[in-house]
């Protein structure tokens, strides 16, 4: 069981920058008034908790990457994080553009502001650039433009109940948020899931993974316009959903990982039939990432652009990917308790430079070995644990799994059988702020190229 | 006026209707090419018939540039279109003629009159795409100069019924100055008709357009209009390639339409060369225009050597 740890304003700041801090979000404490927690990374994340006096906590902003989880905290729950100067706001849109974006002066800055509303089918967001000329002096993106209050529509439910609501965040990681939501409220309850239960999980986490990154390689492709390598890797990304859909019933398999169940065992002919499938889409997501390699007018839009390198990573708290692209082998897979990752190491691409190839190749990289887990945990008869009363309990837990866009962090708060508070930090959420970053200094036309290669989810800040 | 002269006159005003065909054409054979069903060549009438019976809207505060570039615009490219040359006898219209710099100057008034309306809406995607697109005219109308100059030395006019006639001796296509020109010529389809790898025509990425930013701006019988302009500008450059460039026999029927013939098959390729390659870095394309453009100079000094000046 996670816990939760109070301490008091004076020892914050220490306390926080001694540990590895997963996120940071509000909740009303046990006196009612609201309060600041944040997930402590490690062999068992914990829970650190302030209270927020007169509304005021002191902020953490120039310790750690807490930028959007403090003005997120702000905005909804009326906090103010003393030395976070000025706060900015991120889920509130007030017209004064000031009150919102970075003032830039200058006699030739243009502003070109993009969206919400965009030509193509897009999810809304918003995207104010300053350019001199073609080149981006800065970047302030305005999302959140579809607030649905799903965190606060789970709470009061039973925790099977909040964990259906919690898993339509987004399509895009529906079983990775389902499974970081399962693996915090069973550690608040204090339960262990079996060996079979876990090894479902993490295939159907890997499963997610190589239609994601299979999607990604296309819409990077689709962003430069190669329509070869758009075509190809969308039929890959397909047949891999159509197996999803085989074996759980749903294409982007919602509802497959629950509190109480996993999908069980299709019969020996199916599993094998699956697993000769996925072993087929990855060889040939491995010939076409080749060709891919040697197209000169692709390799020439993809290097260069959209650099964020090892240091920013750290700065800006990128994950996943994205990270492992600048050459950061960070991943939540290699301390995966609650998962089935024997012997797992991180990878990164062969040239980690951090740009959108770096970011292309990382794709390539991790397809392999989602692939390669995948054929394995596919060898076998899926056993998972018979279905277990989520009974009553009371207790904070976190989970943490790694998205196909890094690194999600789940925490929930039980009492007597009730969901009081949970919150999802996922890797889109995590990796927003670097893409702002990453578009600085890029040439206009280049942005939209550098935001498809590392292709966050909108609906992921929705929430 | 000849017979002759009557009917490819009748021609050239039957092409004002063909060019969305052409670019539907492009359209279709991009689909199959990809492995998309895609809609028939057809499809931009349709388009057109749905926009023509849409009402139009003014974004508030422009002025007479926004509202009337749509109809000069769309004026100037059928004047264009009618000039593309199918024949040595084709007529010579009146007001217009038929020298080749002519239709030089009525794409570039085409192209001032989309940029002065994007200034006068001072939208940014319509001010950025126009920006981009002049910033590609300097050197993709040096290029389009310098091709049509190949063909006229060789020929010793700037007549494009004179181009034509030339295109069907077999004495052009030894001068090597006609063979840069057909070299750059193909560069001038992909710039003019805004394909891959200059511009996109697909694409719903603001932040990359050039031809389709200031469309933006654009609603009902005004978009319909530009629509057709678009379709109409591959008429223009395709039927300058086929007519200046490609072989076609010197006979009247024969050579109209091998000269028509030839437009097909341009679509055909470009459609290939779209889907082949990924659209280049902007500022990378006016280096390939400008390349282009010495190709053509190179053919001209061949062309000045031989001919032993």
């Amino acid at each position: 069981m996670a816990g939760i740890e109070r301490v008091g304003a004076d020892a914050w700041r220490d306390r926080v920058a001694r540990g590895n801090v997963a996120g940071l979000h509000a909740a009303i404490g046990p006196d009612g008034t609201p309060e600041v927690r944040a997930v402590l990374a490690g062999e068992t994340p914990r829970l650190l908790a302030v209270a927020a006096p007169g509304g005021v906590v002191p902020t953490l902003v120039d310790l750690l990457p807490a930028g959007w989880d403090e003005r997120e905290a702000a905005d909804l729950y009326g906090l103010r994080f003393e030395g976070h100067d000025p706060h900015r706001a991120l889920v509130h849109h007030p017209d004064d553009r000031d009150l919102w974006a970075t003032p830039v002066v200058g006699s030739d800055v243009h502003t070109v502001p993009v969206g919400p509303v965009h030509a193509g089918v897009i999810e809304s967001g918003h995207f104010l650039f300053h350019v001199v000329g073609e080149r981006v002096l800065h970047v302030d993106a305005r999302l959140f433009h579809k607030h649905r209050g799903l965190e606060r529509h789970a709470e009061g439910r039973s925790p099977e109940d909040a964990g259906r609501v919690l898993s339509r965040v987004c399509a895009g990681c529906a079983v990775t948020n389902a499974v970081a939501y399962a693996a915090a409220t069973e550690d608040a309850l204090g339960r262990v899931p079996g060996e079979g239960t876990r090894r479902v999980r993490t295939l159907l986490i890997e499963l997610e993974r190589m239609w994601n990154h299979l999607n990604d390689v296309s819409q990077i492709c689709a962003g430069v316009g190669l329509a070869p390598g758009t075509m190809l890797f969308a039929t890959l990304k397909e047949r891999v959903q159509r197996v999803c859909a085989l074996l759980t019933g749903h294409r982007f398999m919602f509802d497959a990982v629950t509190l109480a169940s996993a999908p069980g065992d299709p019969g020996d002919a199916a599993r094998e039939a699956m697993r000769a499938e996925l072993a087929a889409v990855a060889a040939d997501a491995a010939t076409a990432a080749r060709g891919l390699l040697f197209d000169t007018s692709l390799r020439d839009r993809t290097s260069g652009p959209g650099r964020i390198d090892a240091d920013a990573v750290r700065e800006l708290g990128v994950v996943g990917p994205a990270a492992r692209a600048a050459g950061v082998a960070a991943d939540s897979r290699t301390d995966a308790p609650r998962l089935w990752y024997p012997g797992f190491a991180a990878v990164v691409p062969p040239t980690p430079a951090g740009d959108v190839a770096a970011r292309l190749e990382a794709r390539w990289v991790e397809l392999e070995q989602a692939a390669g887990i995948v054929g394995e945990l596919l060898s076998a008869p899926l056993r998972p644990d018979a279905p277990a009363d989520t009974g009553t309990g009371t207790g904070h837990g976190v989970g943490i799994a790694e998205s196909p866009r890094g690194r999600t962090v789940c925490t929930v708060e039980i009492r007597g059988g009730t969901v009081r508070r949970v919150h999802l930090r996922t890797g889109s959420y995590a990796n927003w702020p670097a893409v702002a970053v990453a578009g600085t200094r890029a040439i206009l036309p280049d942005f939209p190229l550098v935001n498809k290669s590392f292709e966050l989810c909108y609906a992921c800040v929705d929430r | 006026m000849t017979g002759t002269a009557a009917v490819l006159g009748a021609l050239s005003v039957l092409a004002l209707a063909a060019g969305p065909g052409l670019a539907g054409l492009v359209q279709t054979a991009k689909a199959r090419l990809q492995g998309r069903r895609g809609a028939d060549p057809l499809q931009p009438y349709r388009d057109l018939r749905r926009l023509w019976r849409r009402s139009v809207v003014d974004p508030e505060g422009t002025g007479a540039a926004y509202r009337t570039a749509p109809a000069v615009i769309a004026a100037v490219t059928a004047a264009a279109v009618l000039m593309v040359p199918l024949g040595a006898d084709a007529p010579r219209w009146p007001f217009l003629g038929a020298d080749a710099l002519l239709v030089v100057g009525l794409l570039a008034t085409a192209r001032m009159a989309g940029a002065v309306s994007a200034w006068d809406t001072s939208a940014a995607f319509g001010m950025m795409g126009a920006a981009r697109d002049l910033a590609y005219a300097v050197s993709g109308e040096a290029l389009l100069l310098g091709t049509l100059l190949v063909a006229a030395l060789p020929a010793g006019t700037t007549d494009l019924r004179g181009l034509w006639a030339a295109a069907a001796q077999a004495e052009t296509w030894r001068t090597p100055a006609h063979w840069a020109g057909l070299l750059a010529v193909a560069l001038v389809v992909l710039v003019e008709t805004g394909r891959q790898p200059i511009d996109n025509p697909d694409t719903h990425l603001e932040l990359t357009m050039i031809h389709e930013g200031p469309l933006l701006e654009y609603a009902g019988r005004d978009l319909a209009m530009l629509t057709w302009v678009a379709g109409a500008r591959h008429w223009i450059v395709m039927g300058l390639a086929a007519g200046v460039f490609l072989p076609h026999p010197s006979g009247a029927a024969a050579g109209a339409v091998v000269t028509v013939a030839w437009l097909p098959v341009l679509a055909a390729a470009t459609a290939l060369a779209e889907s082949s390659q990924a659209k280049m870095r902007l500022g990378r394309a006016p280096r390939l225009l400008a390349s282009g453009a010495v190709l053509t100079l190179l053919g001209a000094v061949a062309w000045a050597f031989g001919a032993g000046l």
